[in-house]
């Protein structure tokens, strides 16, 4: 076999007379390599049909969890608009980006759709901090952004995100040095079981809550303010957290569906293929003893 | 006034997380068991300087040990 490396403008010639040669003196060495080949697909095509199930018996829970903790969420973000509350434009004040991914793959584009978003918005306003929760967007936005990252957190998404969990990241963000004028969730919005998006959940710091115009019919007290935007804090996070549960499973639904259908296919083609190359071998078995019959006959 | 859990160096988050764990451990127990995986947290996280990773530590051991920091300071 000539070395393809070595010689380059060999290689055209040396390609058409491999493929020339190969169906015919390699028969018998297909039919072994299909054969294996067709059980490993198989195999990973239980795999995937195990995971889809898995993932669809989750997801109805996933699912009961995102819209409980959206309403909560939705109700807890009341409070800023009826206030009125809007970011205070601060020189030198930094902007907080929490990214809510998980540290499980194999889910198709939607960690990938979160960083991306980031790196957008880094592109347009390079001035912002970044948290992350779960591996998957750390490993991704350490390779372009990884100045801008301050915390991140593993062990997000093994189950449906408990409350206990939003609160644990929300001191841990709280007690972050900086100033940051205002803190911008980024998570997976729920569209339907087949589509999402990025989107941003804002909370805000003690300085623009105490700023905005109605506040002062809330009659809150400034020391509690600080509580407010902690509490504030978990119950975006939850949501936030909940929501990307949510599309997580039903996103790795879709692609284990997609996954087994290819298998499927794949299985089909390559199981006729087997029956051909099997018949092929059988027939030539069978005119090379005839002519070897005929041949011994005539002597 | 400020309250005896912020003087003790609690944030507002982990005064509610440590109500609602004795709410939940008052509950009878078929109740208990699954509200209490409610509670669960296992978390661990790292810290960034320049874009270098750091070294990874739970988190709960991290906010208690700034909760008794904040409450020795305050003391």
């Amino acid at each position: 076999m000539l070395s393809r490396a070595a010689r380059p403008a060999l290689r055209a010639g040396a390609a058409v007379s491999s493929r020339a040669v190969a169906p015919s003196a390699a028969t018998f060495a297909t039919l072994r390599e299909i054969e294996g080949r067709l059980k490993s697909i198989r195999n990973i095509e239980k795999i995937t049909k195990t995971m889809k199930i898995v993932a669809s018996t989750k997801l109805t829970r996933a699912q009961r969890g995102m819209t409980e903790s959206r309403k909560y969420g939705e109700t807890s973000n009341e409070v800023y608009k009826s206030a009125e509350t809007a970011a205070v434009e601060g020189e030198g004040k930094k902007k907080l980006v929490v990214v809510c991914s998980s540290d499980k793959g194999l889910c198709g584009g939607i960690h990938s759709g979160l960083s991306r978003f980031i790196r957008r918005q880094a592109l347009t306003d390079a001035k912002f901090d970044l948290v992350i929760l779960g591996e998957k967007c750390r490993s991704q936005l350490s390779r372009t952004n990884a100045k801008n990252i301050v915390l991140s957190f593993s062990g997000v998404g093994k189950d449906i995100p408990t409350f206990a969990d939003a609160q644990a990241i929300a001191d841990q963000i709280v007690q972050l040095p900086g100033e940051y004028s205002e803190v911008e969730i980024v998570y997976n919005k729920f569209i339907n079981a087949t589509s999402y998006e990025p989107a941003t959940i804002e909370a805000f710091s003690e300085e623009s809550l105490a700023n905005s115009p109605n506040f002062s019919t809330f009659e809150v007290e400034e020391s509690q303010l600080s509580n407010l935007r902690e509490y504030g804090l978990a119950n975006s996070l939850y949501w936030a957290l909940a929501e990307g549960h949510a599309c997580e499973i039903s996103a790795r639904r879709n692609a284990m569906d997609n996954a087994s259908k290819n298998a499927g296919e794949m299985i089909n083609k390559y199981q006729i293929l087997f029956n051909r190359t099997r018949q092929a071998v059988i027939t030539s078995e069978l005119v090379e003893i005839i002519t070897g019959a005929t041949a011994s006959e005539d002597m | 006034m400020t309250a005896a859990w912020k003087a003790a160096g609690l944030t507002y988050n982990r005064y509610l997380a440590v109500a609602a764990r004795v709410v939940r451990r008052s509950l009878k127990d078929d109740k208990r068991l699954a509200a209490e995986r409610r509670g669960e947290m296992d978390l661990k996280f790292t810290k960034w300087t320049n874009g270098k990773q750091g070294e990874p530590q739970s988190v709960a051991d991290a906010n208690a040990a700034a909760y008794t920091e904040r409450a020795n300071a305050s003391s």
